[in-house]
This record gives C-alpha cells, structure tokens and sequence, in this order.
C-alpha cells in the first residue's frame, strides 16, 4: 500500500519524462521512424501512460489537449490536481496512489471509466458532473458508510462498480444494499448482481427507496417548474414586457411611495385607488399583449431574411462552384500533357494558356463575388430598413401607450388632490370626524404640506412610469443596432474569406503551374 | 410388316405433333385473338348466341307466373302507361314490362334483385362495376334504337355470362343495391361508342400518367437578378426572330395535330341521338357518397352526370320504383337535376316512395342485417309496405371459382387507342399471366412497339414485364421479398457482362444498395442509407478480357461518393475519392465548407518503396499533394498523411474486393432467374382451398382416416345376432319360443366356437411337443458324431421350441378361464339385446 518516503526518491513529471513516455507509446514501425524525424507534438496524442513512476504531483499534462486516455497508477500522487484541461479524457486510472479525498475532477465531463483502486479515500463526493460514468472503480479505500454509495444514483449510465475491500463491505447488508439503490447496476465487485439479490433486495428496502425517488422526482419537478417559468420570462424580455401582465409595474409605483400609503388612509380613496389600478392595469395588459405581438413580427421578419440570404448565398456558391468545375474539367490532364509532350514550344504555349487561363478564372470569380456584393448589400438595405420601421413604429406605440398610463397618473392625482384638500378643509373646520393615524394627521398641517405629499408621491409614479418608457425604447433601439450590425459583420467577413480564398485558389494553381515550370529544365 | 412399321412410325410422330400442337396452343390463342383485332364490328360475332334455345324448365315457379300482387302492379303499369302515352304523344313507350326468359310480362322494377355477396371486392361500387363488366360477355341490342322485348332475370344473365346493356344495368343495380348504394338503373341514349363498347378512342387507363404540380414561390428579400448590360435593341431583334420561329414551328405542329385528329375523328354516326343504352346512376348520401354519377356497366368506367357521352334518359327505377323523366334532353344529360322528388321534373309511378329517403335502420335491423343478410334485405322492403311487389328473381348466387375466374373461359380482351389489353384469370396461364397490354404505334394496330406483362402468384416474385419491341430493352419488376432483394431488372439479354440495371429493396440489403448499372467496362452501384454515408461507387474497368470474374477483380478505376456526415466538420469530410489504381493514385476531394467555393483536395501518389539510393522510403512531402482550403497550407504532419495513405490502401483492397463480390452477386442473380424462369412456378395461398395442393391432400387424408375409423367402430359393434336372424328369415314377429331358440343358438355356436379355438391350441401345443421329444431323441442318437455347429443349431432350435410350447400352453390355460366367462358374458349382451329382451324378460 503506502510506500514509504525515505526509500523512494518522488518524481515530477517533466518534460523529459513525456517526452520519452510519448515516444515510447507512440507509433511504431515505420510510423515510428517517421515519427521520430518529424517530433510529435503533445496535443495530438491522445493515451498516455505514466505508471510506476513515483510521480508525487500531478502537473505540466495541460498541452495534452486531445488526451482521451490517462493512466497514472502505481505512483504516490496525494492529490487529484492540474487536470483541469483534460476535457476529452475518457478513460482516468488513478489506482495504487495515496489520493484522500476526491476532487479536480469536475471539468472532466466526458469521463466514463474512473478507477480511484487502492487509495485512501473515506468518502465518495465532488463528482456531480460525470454524468457520462459507467465504470468506477474504488476498491481498497477506506469507505465506510453505506449511505454514501447512494451519492451514485445521480450516474444513470453507471454499470460497474468495485467496492471490494472497504470497510463498508463488512457490513451484512451490503450487497442488498447497493443492489437495491443502483438498480441499473450491472456488475458489483467483478460479480453479476443476479436478478434473484435484486428482487430481494427491492422488497427489502422498497419503502426508503420510494422515498428517495419521490424526493428525486419532487426536485425534477421543480426544477423544470423553474425552468418553464425562467424561459417564459426571459421570452418576455426577449420582448421588453417583461412583468407587464401584471401589477407589477403599477406596485413598483408604490413601493417606494410612503406618502401614498399615508393618504389610502383618507375616504373615498380606496375606491378611486381601485379604479385607478384596473384601469392602469389593462393599459399595460395592452402593452404586453401589443409587445408580444410586435416581437413575433420582429423575428419573423430577421428570418425571413437570413432564409433569403442563405438562399442567396446557397445559389452564388453553386454558381462558383460550377465555375471552378468547369475550369478544372477544362484542364484536366493538361499539365501531364505538357509533361509529355517533347516539343518545347507547344509546352510553352499550352502553359501561356494555362496561365492565361487561372488569371481569367480569378477574374470571373471576383467579378461573381462584386455582383453578389452589391446584390447583398441592397436587400441588408432593405431590411436594415424594415428593422427600424418595425421598431420605430413600436416604439410610438409604446410611447402612446405609456402616455395613457401618464394620463390616468395625472387624472388620479387631480382627483387625490382634490379629496387631499376637501379633508384639509373638513379637519380645519373640525368637521372631520373619521380615525386617521397620526402620521397621517401630520400631513393635515397645512395646505403646503398636504399638496407637497400629494406632489412627491405623484413624481414618483411619473418617475417610475418615465423609466420603464425608456428602458423599452433603449433596449429596442440597441436589438435594432446589434441586428443589424451582426449582418453588416457577418457580411464583411464573408466578402473577406470570399477574397482570400480566391486568391489561395489562384496561388494554388499558379504554384503547381510554378513546380512543373521549374521541373522541365531538369528533365 | 413393313408398311405396319411404317404406319407405326407415323403414329408415333403424329403423337410428337400433338404435343408440340398443345406446347403452341398458347402461341395459337394469341395469334387468333390478334386476328380478331381486325374485326371490331361485334356484330358481326360469328358465334351468335340463341336466348331462345335456352333451358327454362328448371327455373323455379315464380319466373313462369305471376303472382296476384304482381299482377296488381301490372295492371297499374299499364294504366301508368296509358296516361303517359295520353299525356305525351310525341315520347316513346316505355320500358315498363318486358317478358321475362320464360315468356312472362314482369314489371322491371321487381327484376331488379338487390343482393348482398360475401366478397370484400364487390363492397365498393367499383369492384362491382369490373366484376360485372369483367364476368359478362358484351352483346349488342337487337335493334339499335329500340328497348329490347324481353328482359332476362340477373340469375339466368349470370349463368349464361352474357347480355346487352340492360342485362349488364340490372345485374350491376341489383348489387350496388344490395351493398347499400343508392343506385338506379337508367333507361336513355348514348353515343354509339358506348353503346357498342368500342373504346378504340380512348386512352387504355393504364397508359394515363399523372400530372405533375411544380409549385414557386418568391420570398420578400430576393436577391434581383444581375444588371444586364446587354443592348435592349439586339435582344429585342433576336427576340422577334426567335418568336417568328417559335410561331411558325408552332403552327406547323399545331398543322399536324390537326391532321391526326382528323384522322382520329370517328365517322358520322347516322343514329346519334337515336341509339338506346342503359347504364346506372348512383345519387349521393348513401354510403358516402359525395356527388351523384353514372356507372357505364360496360366498361365499369365512372362518368360525371354532365359527360357528353350521354345523350339523354327516358326513365329509371329501381327496386321500389319508376320515374320517367320529363325534362329537356335537348343538351344531353347536362342539365339534368336528379331531385326525383320532384314531380314536375321527374313523374313517379307509385305514389308509396316518392323520393327514397336516406332509411336509417335502427340498431336490431343493423344485427340482424350482419346475421342473416339476404333473406332479410326481402323482408325489409316487405316491411316497409311499399306496393311493389317482392322480386321474382331468386338470390343471385356465385360460387368462388366463378367469382376468380371472372371472364367467360377466364379470359377478355378489350381494345383501346393504339393499345390492346387482355386480361386472364389467375392460375389460367402456367406462367401467371394475368393481364397483358400491347401498345402499338398506329390506329390499326399493326406495329407493336411495347409489351406490358402483369403476372401474379409467381414463385419468383415477378410481378410486371415490360418489353420494348424499339430498343428490345425489357424491364422486369419484382415485388418485395426477391433473393437479395432484386426490385426490378431492365436488360437487353440475359447474357453477363452486357447492358444491364438491376435495382433493390434497399431497405432489406444489408449494404443498402439500391441500384447497380452495369456494361461491358463499367459498373456504377447506388446506396442509400448507409452508415458510411456512401450513396456512390463507380468502376471502370480497363480492357475486358474474357472471363468475367479475372476481370471484376482487377478494376483499373473505383470511385465513391459520400454525403455530408455533420459530425465531422466539412473539411475532414469527404465528398469522393477515386482511386486510380493503374496509375497508383488516390484522389480524395473533401466537402465544402459554408460560404466556400474550393473544395479542400488531396492527391497521394504510391511511389516504389526504394529510393535511387536503395533506402527504404517511407514517406516524403510531394507523395501527398494537397490543397487546404482556408488555412494557409498549414500541412498536416506527415506521420497523419502516412496514416491516412496506409489506411486508403487497406480500404483500396477491401473496395477490390467489394467489386468482385458484386459482380459475383450479377452473375448469381443471372444465374437464379435463368433457373426460375425455366421452373416459372406459381405459388398458392396457404388459405386458398381449392388449389393448395398439399392442404388439399392433407385434407383428404384427412377424411379418409376419419372415415376409416368410422367404419372399425361399426365393426366394433357388430351384430352378432345377423347370422342367426337371417336364418330364422322374418324378425319382426318373433314368438317367445323363437326368441328362445335364437338365444339358445347363438349360445351354443358361440360354444362351439370357443371349443374350436381350445381345440385349435391343444393340436398345435401336441404338434410342437412331439417335435421337440423327437429332436431330443434324435440328438440323444446322433450326440457323438455330432459338429459344434450342429450342437449349436439344435440347441437355438430346443429353446425357440420351448419358448412356443410355453406360450401355447399359456394362451391355453387362459382360454380355458376367460372362456366361462366370455359364454356368460354374451348371454347377459342377448339378454340385454332390444330385439330379444322383451321376450326374454317373460321367459326369465
């Protein structure tokens, strides 16, 4: 088990160390040689074995990119580190190591077989994330609770367990145990778990069972509850309504709004407070329902476009296609022609041609890249267009409708005032004869103070009203830019690889053309 | 001697005759059928058949008279009639009560018989209509522009399978009827194609090719089409010139199809308007039936009510009623409206049914109805109280084989525009030809240019052959479940390595091929499905040599093509690789990327493994030429190239291999079809009585065991008394005495019997003792001189002896107890005997 320190140096791995690992397990043969002339690089291997060793730490695997493979057994590694960037691994053999605790493992979701074999670890955690996992092996540890083997449920495509040697094995229920809460297992401790244990072991423990997977299915269910909810509201976002089929917006008037609270204390105002939401609250419905609406036209609209620009951009690449086709089928063979022929001269002019003809292809396929170009630009024109007649009439829709918020605001606040002053009156003729707490009874000073109160708490409703109006409008005015940026971008970049590739193709060709040229003389 | 040999001889080649006279008698009906092609008129049929020769005797009573309310209705028709005739003077008499087979006047109402068949194919109007017009034998009115006198029952029309319009209208009524539809027969006029069944001018319904829609649709953001630069006033020239020649080109076809229509053109019929036909009308909302029609009985060809081949109707009925139609036929059926709830367009004769009302039958009728169709379907109409009388004709009754065999002697031929269609019943011909269509290029029939085939219950699965007499291409199609799944075969001859496409069900080939072509130096396979995603292989062979399968093996050009696998990206994708294997070289072109007109390509070459200087070469730099698209000639290393290159290799040798198998696979499937089409076997239907030959057998086997066993069961209980009581003569009236006397006979012959039988044991157990006693002496004589083998003999021969002497000895002790007992038993049986006991009981 744990060697002992004194007598064994600890190894780092280094690059020597991969270096001659890497070779030594790469290809042999005359691959080898080839191998070998050329140097591998580390991010095309894609096992590595590094066993025996007496490698203490972990380290320096981070260029190993494309490791699917990784056998690390038989050293003295105390902790799992530094595999971070290993996303590809598949395959992780950590066995006969002095590892304690489980961890860095939570990048590596790709892994299905892990063996963790003759180590010193109490408990099985941090593996949330290898949701792939069929094979894990964790014999010789020190496990000792049985409950904690239940963590594995979460691995639905676990098959193969090794549990053999821990303490946990000692206790008489065990295999009923794991039986009974992994029943997708196939093998336990290099055993078939046979149907006849399974049965048993079901009946046995059915009733914590059930529990265990009502909880599971109670947290499933609440978690796509939220998740439904979450995609409903970021869809409203999506349409800049969010919260706007409710009181949402009308409550937010009032949270911050202490004065107002104060005054619901006054007759008649309930009632007319109570008018007041209904009817703000239908004009936002309006607004919702109108948001929605616009948001569907929005995206209608931007595919439609991308489905003709593809369309557009599917028949100009079989144009060019067809093109370069009808170049090469023209060529085909020339240049073994040419190769052939004895005469000089006729080599010399084919090869004129030849030549003529590459810089004619380019010219051909640029000018087919200019027409696309203008074609293109013309129908981002129009529907740069679109876009903002689209936005810009919602967004007077918007504003007309939030002018209708503003109007019942400021009808609601007349009529405050109104009550506000009527009660001034009753309370300085002592007329008033209704209950009002003190607070409330403060604002009653004076004429002053009362139409300040009813002031502030009217601002702050405008205030709240003015934002949400802005936000609207800012957050449509950016989509419209961003769109239309995007497209502008994607088109440039696409005249650019457009361009550049041509030109390769044309270097291509006039490079082969160059090679022959320069092999005649010789031969 | 001589001359007997001879004439001997002469038999002997007489008989060979004959056998090739039936080997050819195939050849011969076809030749005499297209011999009749030449005579289309049917009314000069030579064969013209005598309804008044025909057996009235065995028909049941009620075709020879009529019944009272029969005679009821009659009456009422003839005062119908009279009033008609009174009312409109100008109009023909009607068809109201013509005779009947057996002499009788029957209203035609009551000869409609509508009857349900137990077959699924006559539940649809359609079936019915091809059966009717199948089963029949076409023959054309007597006179032309007259209603025939006499009008036969359905049943009599059915044994005899012929009949003129009105045969055909009542039979078909009677079964539309009679699966619910509400169908009338029609009484009327119609072009003389129609009613002399000539359907010379129509196109044969097999040739009709469905027409294609091609739909287009233009998007918002189009791009527009690139500015042309061209001069508007040349385009515009070129433009005139061309359309001058598009018109005069178009005039002159336009000339052409002028001249063969003309051509087409039927003569002037001198009777339009006059020629008599009946046909049937089927009125919408029974059995979901959406808008009215007309049936063509002859032809079982559904007409819209408008269609300009009728001319006109006079009347039509049913099974309950008349109605005579008094609207204009001016315009032929056109503008006929079939509301006969309407008496000013339509005059009903019975007042009871006017319009039959859509009769929803509530849900007892509709049990009963599925328990006991046809007798019920009588006593329904009874029920409703109609005043028509019940059918006078029997059930129309037709048994299985005569429901397959279809067409009189299983065989028609119908005629159409430049085509001939002949259709057999199955089982008819060995090879399963059931329909045949020959298409020829001109009106008169004379130039074949194609033969279709249809064929059914073959073994080899061959459904259709098609052959085209101008290329001599043939096309033969399987149905599924072919060895290797062969779809369809189009050859020139039969012979290997010539032209040929085989296609497959791919879907049941492990390798998804769909298609193979093949000529002499080339074979190009199609896939489909497949999880490599190659959907193309061509190869080309060099120079073919003679045996096909050297050949195969040694391909000079193998090219695949692949669909896009979105799981790698495009430019590790490959979209064809040619392996060029004389030349030694391998060319793979990769699929595009998005956007991107160059596709990624590269070329290996296999160079000799030894360099000039005799090292071993493994790879260098310029074996693999490539062109990467988009990364500026960032090479792979050359230790993927080297891989990628031995891996082609590996996959060169398996595709060499793949080619040899195919084309061993051509020759294997040459090879079974040449052996099925010399077997040609028909196969049988598990279910299908008649002629599973095996059932049949197993059957009859079968019943013959069962009859077998019936008869040892009457062994079993013989009468043992027989003997005894022919003797004694008359039974009947036994006295006591005598009574007594056949039991005491029968006693003491059973006695005798049993004695006999001790008898019998004891003589043979004496014969084979002194047998044995005289061996044992003579053994005792002889013991000294004897052999081994002799001793041997007679020891075998002393132990058989004794085994038989023991089990004589057995069999008699048992006789001798069970005997007793047998005597007692039998008498207790006399005793108990039907005939003896009761005097046996007074003497006891």
């Amino acid at each position: 088990m744990s060697r002992i320190y004194d007598t064994i140096e600890p190894n780092v791995i280094d690059q020597e160390m991969l270096q001659k690992a890497v070779e030594e397990q790469g290809p042999q043969e005359e691959a080898g040689q080839l191998a070998k002339r050329e140097g591998i690089d580390f991010k095309d291997v894609t096992e590595l074995q590094l066993d025996f060793r007496n490698i203490l730490k972990i380290d320096n695997l981070w260029q190993f990119a494309n490791l699917t493979k990784l056998q690390l057994d038989n050293n003295i590694i105390e902790k799992i580190e530094a595999l971070g960037s290993l996303v590809h691994l598949v395959w992780l053999d950590l066995s006969f190591n002095n590892i304690e605790t489980i961890e860095g493992l939570h990048a590596l979701v790709k892994l299905q077989d892990l063996s963790l074999y003759n180590n010193r670890i109490s408990k099985i955690e941090n593996m949330d994330t290898l949701q792939e996992l069929q094979i894990f092996s964790i014999g010789n540890n020190n496990l000792t609770s049985l409950e904690n083997v239940a963590y594995l449920r979460k691995f639905s495509k676990l098959r193969t367990l090794n549990l053999a040697g821990n303490p946990l094995c000692d206790n008489e229920q065990y295999s009923m145990f794991i039986a009974a809460h992994l029943p997708d297992l196939v093998y336990l401790d290099f055993r078939l778990v046979d149907e006849n244990t399974r049965e048993l072991a079901e009946i046995k423990y059915q009733y914590a069972i059930d529990e265990l997977k009502q909880g599971e299915a109670q947290a499933l269910a609440k978690l796509e509850e939220e998740q439904a909810k979450q995609k409903e509201l970021d869809y409203h976002k999506a349409a800049y309504v969010e919260y706007l089929n409710g009181p949402f917006l009308f409550e937010s008037m009032y949270a911050e709004d202490a004065e107002a609270n104060k005054l619901a204390y006054l007759p008649g105002i309930p009632d007319l407070l109570e008018t007041y939401r209904n009817k703000f609250e239908s004009v936002c419905e309006k607004l919702f329902a109108y948001g929605l609406e616009q948001y569907e036209k929005r995206q209608a609209e931007v595919s439609t476009f991308y489905k003709c620009l593809q369309e557009a951009l599917a028949a100009n690449q079989e144009q060019g296609t067809k093109i370069i086709l009808e170049f090469e089928n023209q060529n085909v063979g020339l240049l073994e022609v040419v190769q052939d022929t004895s005469s000089f001269d006729i080599a010399e002019t084919k090869l004129a041609k030849y030549n003529d003809d590459i810089i004619q292809l380019s010219d051909t396929l640029m000018t087919l890249e200019m027409q696309t170009v203008d074609q293109l630009e013309e129908i981002i024109k129009d529907f740069e267009r679109n876009i903002a007649d689209l936005v810009s009439t919602f967004i007077e829709n918007v504003q007309g409708m939030m002018a209708q918020c503003r109007d019942l605001e400021n009808h609601h606040h007349e009529k405050l005032l109104e009550i506000s002053i009527n009660t001034l009156e009753k309370i300085v003729k002592s007329e008033f004869e209704e209950e009002i707490p003190d607070d409330v009874r403060m604002l009653f000073v004076d004429k002053d103070t009362i139409v300040n109160a009813v002031n502030a708490s009217h601002d702050i409703h405008l205030l709240k009203i003015d934002n949400r109006e802005d936000d609207i409008i800012t957050k449509a005015n950016s989509w419209q830019a961003a769109v239309i940026e995007e497209v502008h971008k994607n088109e440039m970049a696409r005249n650019r690889s457009r361009v550049k590739e041509i030109n390769q193709y044309k270097d291509h060709l006039q490079k082969e053309l160059d090679n022959l040229e320069s092999l005649e003389p010789v031969e | 001697m001589e001359a007997l040999r001879e004439n001997e001889a002469e038999e002997k080649e007489e008989e060979k005759k004959a056998f090739k006279i039936s080997d050819e008698l195939q050849d011969l009906e076809e030749k005499l059928s297209k011999i009749q092609v030449h005579i289309p008129n049917m009314l000069d049929c030579p064969i013209e058949f005598d309804w008044s020769s025909i057996d009235t005797s065995q028909l049941p009573a009620s075709y020879k008279i009529n019944s009272a309310k029969e005679k009821m209705m009659l009456h009422i028709a003839a005062n119908f009639c009279r009033q008609y005739t009174h009312l409109c003077p100008d109009r023909k008499e009607l068809f109201l009560h013509p005779l009947n087979e057996c002499g009788v006047e029957k209203f035609v109402s009551t000869t409609v018989r509508p009857t349900l068949l137990p077959y699924p194919e006559l539940y649809n109007w359609d079936g019915c209509a091809r059966f009717v017009s199948d089963y029949l034998t076409m023959e054309p009115l007597p006179n032309p522009i007259e209603p025939p006198s006499c009008l036969f029952s359905p049943t009599t029309i059915l044994k005899y399978q012929r009949g003129n319009c009105f045969d055909f209208s009542m039979l078909l009524c009677s079964l539309l009827i009679g699966v619910g539809y509400d169908a009338y027969c029609v009484y009327g006029y119609a072009t003389r194609e129609m009613c002399m069944m000539d359907e010379t001018r129509e196109v044969c319904p097999l040739l009709k090719k469905s027409k294609e829609t091609v739909k287009e649709k233009t998007e918002k953001y189009a791009v527009k089409p690139p500015r042309d630069l061209r001069s508007k006033f040349e385009l515009q020239q070129a433009a005139k010139k061309e359309a001058e020649i598009q018109v005069a080109k178009q005039k002159k076809q336009e000339e052409e199809e002028e001249r063969i229509m003309e051509a087409e053109k039927p003569k002037p019929d001198s009777l339009y308007g006059l020629r008599v036909h009946a046909w049937v009308l089927i009125l919408s909302g029974k059995r979901e039936v959406p808008e009215s029609f007309f049936i063509d009985p002859f032809t079982a060809k559904s007409y819209s009510t408008t269609d300009g081949h009728f001319l006109g109707i006079e009347a039509l009925w049913n099974h309950v009623n008349y109605w005579v139609n008094m609207q204009s036929c001016l315009n032929g059926c056109k503008d006929l409206i079939f509301d006969l709830g309407n008496p000013l367009r339509w005059e009903f004769m019975l007042l009871g049914a006017d319009k039959p009302l859509l009769l929803l039958p509530n849900e007892e009728e509709e049990e009963e109805l599925a328990d006991e169709d046809l007798d019920n379907l009588d006593k329904e109409e009874e029920e409703k109280g109609s005043d028509m009388p019940p059918s006078w004709v029997e059930p129309i009754q037709i048994s299985l084989k005569e429901f397959e065999t279809r067409c009189p002697q299983g065989k028609k031929v119908i005629h159409y525009k430049k085509a001939k269609l002949e259709k057999w019943a199955p089982y008819l011909n060995s090879n399963g030809l059931v329909e045949r269509l020959t298409v020829f290029e001109d009106q008169d029939c004379t130039k074949v240019l194609e033969v279709r085939q249809w064929f059914k219950n073959r073994e080899d699965l061959l459904e259709m052959r098609q052959v085209n007499k101008i290329t001599e291409v043939t096309t033969e199609y399987f149905s599924p479940g072919h060895v290797l799944g062969l779809k369809a075969h189009v050859y020139k001859s039969t012979n290997p390595e010539t032209e040929r496409t085989m296609e497959f069900y791919n879907e049941t080939r492990v390798d998804g091929l769909q298609k193979r072509v093949e000529n002499a130096c080339e074979m190009t396979e199609y896939f489909v499905g497949r999880s490599d995603f190659l959907y193309y292989r061509h190869t080309n062979f060099g120079k073919r040599t003679k045996r096909a399968q050297i050949l195969v093996a040694n391909p000079d050009q193998i090219k695949e093509c692949f669909h896009r696998n979105l799981e790698k990206p495009a430019n590790e994708d490959v979209v064809e690789r040619i392996f060029m294997i004389s030349e030694e070289r391998i060319l793979l072109t990769y699929h595009l990327q998005e956007n991107y007109i160059t596709a990624s390509k590269r070329e290996f070459i296999k160079r000799a493994d030894v360099d000039n200087k005799g090292n071993k070469i493994i790879m260098t730099p310029d074996m693999c030429l490539s062109y990467q698209v988009g990364s500026s000639q960032e090479d792979k290393k050359l230790i993927h190239l080297y891989k990628m290159m031995l891996k082609l290799m590996e996959e060169e040798k398996h595709l060499k291999h793949q080619v040899w198998e195919s084309g061993t696979e051509v020759l294997e499937i040459l090879k079974i079809r040449e052996e099925e089409e010399g077997a040609s076997k028909l196969t049988v239907s598990i279910y299908d009585t008649e002629r599973n030959e095996k059932g049949k057998k197993q059957r009859e086997a079968m019943e013959r065991q069962m009859q077998e066993e019936r008869q040892r069961q009457d062994e079993q209980d013989l009468d043992y008394l027989a003997p005894f009581i022919i003797q004694m003569g008359n039974i009947e009236k036994m006295t006591k005495w005598q009574a007594l006397r056949l039991k005491e006979d029968c006693l003491t012959d059973f006695k005798y019997r049993l004695i006999d039988k001790a008898n019998i044991i004891q003589v043979r157990f004496e014969k084979e003792t002194q047998e044995l006693q005289k061996k044992q002496q003579w053994y005792q004589q002889n013991q000294l001189s004897m052999t081994v083998e002799d001793e041997e003999a007679y020891i075998t021969y002393c132990s058989d002896a004794m085994f038989r002497i023991r089990i004589l000895e057995m069999r008699l002790n048992r006789h001798k107890e069970t005997a007793p007992q047998k005597y007692i038993a039998l008498e207790e049986k006399l005793c108990k005997d039907p005939r003896l006991s009761e005097y046996l009981k007074l003497y006891a």
